[in-house]
């Protein structure tokens, strides 16, 4: 069995089923200002101990007083261990002196010299253009890996290779692990995404990982992927309650505990009360309940329930969880990271998602924000987690679709709001889909009241 | 089998200087492999290939070889058997020391030991050490009896 060493970041870790694989060669890749560097100090410093050392050297892309200056604004950075765990070296000087070809020698030396049982060599694409030739690069970068495959540590190459050099350069040949750091830009936002390109002998979990640059370094948050088991629906359903009066007795068998209800519906139609009756009925159960919100922050939501009769601070004592985050410079993966700690820390039963709008709008591609809704359901089922998730419609009184998404299919029950035009704009909700369960399909009015929502049952 | 037998603390200063014959073809592995059993004090000498390995063997008598198994001429495993095969050099320690995940075929030829490259320093030294003493306990016993 392959032996690992943690990359001092736990998601990444998730990413690649354990970490680095010992005594391999792991290409860094990506543009300059991406990570690379911060990821490879953090791993460093994560590891090194003055029995298991690390050799950082540095080329001629930064110098070295650069990255140490950088290095230590970040929390991993341990400045004790400078000189007794972790060795940084100028290699672009001694390279600059001697030729590049003379290479695999010096690091050889510096090997035998340091014994570390971790190599960097930052940045390694700077020392290609001191190379004049295609075939001296090929035997310089060979000779390297040789030395380097040839006493037990686990080596890091970092460069800001773009893709298309892949196919073209030796490095990526010799090359163990390749992960790449990505920055994607819409408009004026940017989000940091990183991809495992290759992982020899080993498997990982593909696709796109968004991660941020944070005080203590990289955070990555994995892929949200299908459960590789289907959730087992139990034989004898489990009813799940709003106390909304007059919803609960539409539904015979009532929500399914692990189900996801899609509340759809345009602006003011009373999406936000129905989740919050949602939450607020499970935790008068005992059952923990989070209400992750976009829109409305703390105060405001607090002051929705306090004018709805509910008492925030002793709903937020017996399990009312709000996870508040701005829609502005959010990211997917992030936003489900959290989701999913504080639903497992935190025991929850019921969680409210409001609205799939806002994660939609952060999401970088439409097929993406679609597999993510569908594997989130997927996983709330898994977890037997009850979910409603709002979804905010345009048009007031028209309404052409639920969703471009497909969002529609993967809830298991969906409720329609709409107002009715007329004098008085009334509003109405209508069931439009029960997952396994018979329903009342007509459309009721509905009004919000002193005390929240009450179905006024057609007669 | 990469720490053979008991953990004898008997390993006495006549073993360092003592000879060591390494068979590799990789001058990396040629480097790292004399400058760390240098400065554990033993005396090394390289062979390129197997056949050139067993005629020094033959010559010199090393205490130890540590051959790969991947060298010219004469695998580094038949060359481990032809040692042990004969009276005159089947008292030569013998290290298989390779990147090929091969203790159980090691074994069978008659290895001594065997270890995973690549080149650990404190892993090779102490196995090395563990044979050389290994080596002079058993020696010690036959004089007794």
């Amino acid at each position: 069995m392959v032996e690992k060493i943690s990359t001092g970041c736990a998601g990444l870790d998730e990413v690649l089923l354990g970490g680095i694989p010992e005594n391999t060669i792991t290409v860094l890749m990506g543009a300059p200002g991406t990570g690379k560097t911060i990821l490879a100090e953090q791993l460093a410093f994560a590891n090194a101990t003055p029995e298991a050392r690390a050799l950082y050297l540095t080329t001629l892309s930064e110098p070295l007083e650069k990255i140490l200056v950088h290095g230590q604004t970040h929390g991993f950075f341990d400045a004790a261990k400078v000189g007794v765990s972790v060795f940084y070296e100028d290699l672009g000087v001694m390279l600059r002196d001697s030729g590049v070809d003379k290479l695999p020698e010096i690091v050889l030396e510096m090997i035998m010299a340091r014994q570390p049982r971790f190599v960097f060599i930052d940045s390694f694409k700077a020392l290609n253009e001191l190379v004049t030739t295609a075939h001296e690069r090929r035997m310089i970068t060979y000779d390297l890996a040789n030395v380097l495959s040839s006493y037990r540590c686990t080596s890091f190459l970092i460069g800001e290779y773009s893709q298309d050099m892949m196919t073209e350069l030796p490095v990526f040949a010799i090359a163990d692990v390749i992960l790449q750091f990505i920055k994607h830009s819409t408009n004026v936002r940017e989000q940091r995404f990183l991809r495992v390109e290759k992982l020899r002998g080993s498997d990982s979990v593909p696709g796109l990982h968004a991660f941020s640059i944070k005080k203590d370094g990289i955070e990555v948050y994995p892929r949200l992927l299908t459960p590789p088991a289907a959730p087992l629906y139990a034989a004898q359903v489990e009813r799940v309650n709003t106390a909304i009066p007059g919803l609960d007795e539409m539904i015979a068998a009532g929500f399914w505990r692990g189900s996801t209800t899609l509340v759809a519906g345009p602006t003011g139609s009373g999406k936000t009360i129905i989740g919050l009756h949602f939450i607020c009925e499970g935790v008068l159960k005992g059952e923990p309940g989070l209400y992750v919100g976009f829109q409305e922050n703390p105060t405001q939501l607090g002051r929705i329930m306090a004018g709805l009769g509910w008492q925030p601070e002793k709903l937020m004592n017996e399990g009312f969880e709000l996870m508040y985050r701005s829609p502005v410079e959010m990211q997917l993966d992030e936003v489900t990271s959290e989701l999913f700690k504080r639903v497992r820390e935190g025991k929850i039963k019921r969680v409210v998602i409001d609205a799939l709008g806002d994660l939609e709008r952060s999401s970088i591609d439409r097929q993406r924000f679609s597999d993510f809704v569908y594997a989130l359901t997927q996983w709330f089922a898994a977890e037997n987690v009850t979910c409603m998730m709002t979804y905010e419609l345009t048009n007031l009184f028209e309404i052409h679709g639920l969703s471009d998404q497909e969002i529609s299919n993967m809830s298991d029950n969906i409720l329609l709001l709409r107002f009715k035009e007329g004098e008085k704009m009334e509003r109405t909700m209508r069931i439009i889909k029960t997952r396994g369960s018979a329903h009342d399909n007509r459309e009721h009015r509905l009004e919000i009241t002193s005390k929240g929502v009450v179905i006024i049952q057609a007669s | 089998m990469s720490s053979p037998g008991p953990n004898p603390s008997v390993f006495a200063a006549q073993n360092s200087g003592a000879l060591i014959l390494v068979v590799e073809r990789n001058p990396v592995v040629q480097r790292l492999e004399r400058y760390f059993l240098e400065q554990a004090g033993f005396d090394v000498e390289f062979a390129t290939d197997g056949l050139a390995a067993l005629a020094r063997s033959r010559e010199v008598r090393p205490r130890i070889l540590v051959t790969e198994i991947l060298v010219p001429k004469l695998d580094g495993l038949s060359l481990c058997r032809a040692l042990k095969s004969t009276p005159e050099t089947q008292g030569i320690l013998v290290m298989i020391f390779s990147h090929l995940h091969a203790e159980d075929r090691a074994t069978e030829a008659g290895a001594d030991a065997f270890l995973l490259k690549p080149i650990d320093e404190e892993l090779l030294i102490e196995t090395v050490k563990r044979l050389l003493a290994l080596r002079q306990q058993s020696a010690g016993k036959d004089l007794d009896g």
